[in-house]
């Protein structure tokens, strides 16, 4: 007899990557379209090894060679806690094979564990690729014996465990405590955003004592890891001292906890997707129905769509709340003092200056539109068979898309140009610039989705995120389009504006040209 | 004899206090097909996903060949196969990869599962669209292909849910002979409907759900009497508002 969990980690693998797609398709489209998405996912992996492993070489050169363990523990935990936890709630809650794989014989416990598994894997490819140039580099410039170097390879099966099952728990909690709401879906989002930002800052606190502590004070940092999360300051301690008793204890630890975990989401395992299934009670009341036209009735509902997903909502609007808390904070500091506490002499008109395109980069995290498409999912029927033309379908994603960003966009300038105190000529591209991104990040995200559809997800967290082509490269693209020219801009400050400006128009023009191809797709051939 | 499907008291509350089914009892006997009939709403599915194990209930008991679904749900499965009225198979692998799975699951030796693949496919008229992904299936083949995956392993307990629903008339005939053919061997079929002309012909037994309460429940002659099961149909769901 075959082991079930196996079985059903299998048929899990089977749509990683859309590996058994490539293999099976009798499309030669699809065919080449995979193969060139699979060369630039390695391109993407090649190049994401080579910073790591630059980060490490860097460290290595500064004469800091024995805190890697504890960096590269910590980085590989913060990394797979925010990822992990972006994803949670898609993972063991709501998915929709759930009637079909729980009717099979098998045990909770063994479903369980096949979703933590996938979970596992995907983590375990962001270990190796932040901790194996790390040991590479360790191995060949610390003096920490054969025991030490083979603690830290192995460190890196265990390292995302722990990060995973807190991310995991929390996600589940949420959901918990949501599902007992009428507003179950903002509630979430209201809480899993508070999560991240928590998430977020406790990382960011972190970071900073690395770079006070990072170059001369080693044991030092190794306590203050300890301190915050002392798995890493075990395998720091396993390394140096070549101890397997500390990696024992880490690894055992891992797996302790992972076991606790899994025990108990198996045994509440029916009870949480009953609920995540069963729609909250609402009596209709018979009120007025209101008319609107299509384009209006599309808009809304994709507003209601965007709500009723905690991911979607959650991934698309991260990059806004982190502005808006950014623009807030700057009301207590003032540019001068932050010029004073880093010792960047001119940071404070360089910040006036490039203000806009800061805006932008948090611009250029959000697109509604890069994944609207994807989640219409088995419902797609319904877009197609509706008698509107395809661009105005388009239109009212790229329209919910505007609409998330402009008022937090609108706050956020207003509250940092008032407080920077800056020019009517700065004024005036704090409005053009952010507008022409935000306009752009709507149209590219759109466009992306319509080359990239992802329609036969099991959970809308894969539309979303995991694997979504069309997310990641509008983010990708977006990222670029806003970092490049920031960069440009840092470096030759006196033509700023000018650069500003020029990309501003050039967006334009590019929005202009998607838009135009947008226009040319005809919903039945997407 | 021991009944194949037993119900006992079942009933399902969600966490707002709506009762979803009351106290429902029920019974299915080997070599009965046993249908199951309510309007939209009335707790058919919601009793079809507590009998196959993907949904645990507040009170009362099922039990499957005498094995309690509560507390033994891994050997109840063992003896049943499921198919929802909407089969969400995974759109990613093909059609043999899944009836592979399906075999696995349920430990249906090489010699088994080829003869039954290759008889029921042929059956059903699919086997040229075997290797291609479920992706490039109309709802029809899946339909089909999911119906193969619950013959696999002959269960002792077939629960359906709207099988009927989008297959063609060739295919519903063999469908119908398949599930005679099942309960000539011992085996019982629960399984629900609104086709009520597809139920009278085909059942011995009819059970009739109105708001989550059973109305009635008996072999076929005795509920439609001298009248139609729709007339009975009709007659309990006029009464009843």
């Amino acid at each position: 007899m075959k082991n079930r969990y196996l079985l059903l980690l299998k048929m899990q693998l089977y749509n990683l990557f859309g590996i058994n797609r490539i293999l099976h398709s009798h499309s030669k489209k699809e065919k080449q379209r995979s193969t060139a998405l699979g060369g630039l996912a390695i391109l993407i992996l090649g190049l994401m090894v080579a910073y790591s492993t630059m980060i490490s070489m860097g460290i290595a050169s500064m004469g800091a060679v024995n805190i890697l363990p504890t960096i590269s523990a910590l980085a590989c935990s913060f990394i797979t806690l925010i990822l992990t936890f972006l994803k949670s709630s898609g993972v063991l809650i709501g998915l929709r094979d759930y009637d079909m794989v729980m009717s099979l014989p098998v045990k909770n416990s063994e479903v369980v564990l096949s979703r933590l598994t996938m979970v596992y894997l995907a983590n375990l490819l962001i270990s190796m690729i932040v901790v194996l140039p790390s040991v590479v580099i360790f191995g060949a410039n610390a003096e920490a014996g054969i025991s030490g170097n083979i603690i830290f390879l192995l460190s890196f099966l265990f390292l995302p465990v722990i990060p995973m099952i807190i991310s995991l728990g929390l996600g589940v909690l949420i959901s918990a405590i949501s599902s007992r709401s009428k507003h179950k879906n903002i509630l979430s989002l209201v809480l899993s955003t508070l999560a991240v930002l928590l998430i977020v800052a406790a990382s960011a606190k972190t970071q900073d004592m690395n770079t006070e502590e990072i170059l001369n004070i080693g044991i030092l940092f190794s306590d203050m890891a300890n301190k915050l999360y002392p798995p890493a300051g075990l395998i720091s301690k396993a390394v140096e001292q070549q101890n397997w008793l500390y990696f024992l204890a880490f690894a055992g630890m891992s797996v302790f906890i992972s076991a606790i975990f899994a025990g108990i989401a198996a045994h509440f395992y029916q009870k949480m997707n009953t609920a995540a299934f069963h729609p909250s009670a609402a009596k209709f009341e018979g009120k007025i129905l209101q008319a609107s036209s299509p384009f209006q009735a599309m808009y809304k509902r994709e507003f209601e769509r965007y709500f009723s997903c905690t991911i979607y909502a959650l991934n698309s609007t991260i990059g806004m709340v982190l502005l808006l808390i950014a623009a807030l904070l700057l009301l207590f500091v003032s540019p001068e003092a932050l010029e004073q506490q880093s010792g960047i002499i001119g940071l404070s008109q360089m910040l006036r200056q490039v203000l806009p395109l800061v805006i932008a980069v948090f611009v250029t995290m959000t697109s509604t539109a890069s994944a609207s498409l994807s989640l219409e999912g088995k419902n797609r029927w319904i877009m197609c068979s509706v008698p509107v033309r395809a661009i105005d379908i388009f239109n009212a994603k790229i329209a919910v898309n505007l609409t998330v960003i402009c008022p937090f966009v609108l706050i956020s300038a207003a509250l940092s140009g008032f407080k920077m105190g800056i020019s009517l000529k700065q004024a005036i591209l704090l409005c053009i610039v952010p507008a022409a991104y935000a306009c752009f990040i709507s149209v590219l995200g759109m466009y992306m989705n319509v080359k990239f559809p992802k329609y036969d997800w099991t959970s809308e967290y894969y539309a979303v995120k995991g694997g979504s082509i069309s997310v990641l490269a509008t983010m990708g693209t977006g990222m670029l389009s806003s970092l490049i020219p920031l960069f440009v801009c840092i470096a030759f400050q006196n033509i700023s504006s000018l650069i500003m400006a020029a990309t501003s128009i050039l967006l334009s023009v590019f929005s202009f040209l998607l838009y135009r191809q947008l226009q040319r797709y005809r919903l039945y051939e997407i | 004899m021991q009944s194949i499907l037993e119900i006992k008291n079942f009933t399902k509350e969600y966490s707002q206090g709506k009762k979803a089914v009351d106290n429902l009892s029920l019974s299915v006997m080997p070599g009965e097909i046993h249908g199951f009939i309510g309007h939209n709403g009335a707790g058919k599915t919601t009793t079809i996903r507590a009998v196959v194990g993907v949904m645990g209930f507040n009170k009362g008991e099922i039990l499957i060949d005498g094995h309690s679904a509560k507390t033994e749900p891994v050997k109840c499965k063992l003896l049943t196969a499921y198919i929802p009225d909407n089969p969400d198979l995974y759109d990613y692998i093909t059609g043999i990869q899944y009836l592979n799975y399906m075999a696995d699951m349920f430990s249906v030796d090489r010699k088994h599962r080829e003869e039954r693949v290759k008889k029921y496919a042929e059956l059903f008229g699919i086997t040229d669209s075997l290797g291609n992904l479920i992706s490039s299936y109309s709802h029809g083949m899946k339909q089909k292909l999911a119906l193969i995956g619950a013959f696999l392993h002959e269960p002792k307990l077939l629960v359906l849910d709207e099988p009927f629903v989008g297959l063609d008339p060739e295919a519903a005939f063999h469908l119908k002979q398949t599930m005679h053919d099942l309960c000539n061997q011992g085996n019982a079929i629960f399984f629900s409907t609104h086709v009520l002309d597809v139920a009278e012909k085909l059942c011995d037994k009819v059970s009739i759900i109105k708001q989550g309460k059973l109305v009635i429940s008996g072999s076929m002659e005795t509920v439609r009497g001298s009248g139609s099961l729709e007339d009975v149909f009709m007659e309990v769901v006029e009464n009843e508002k």
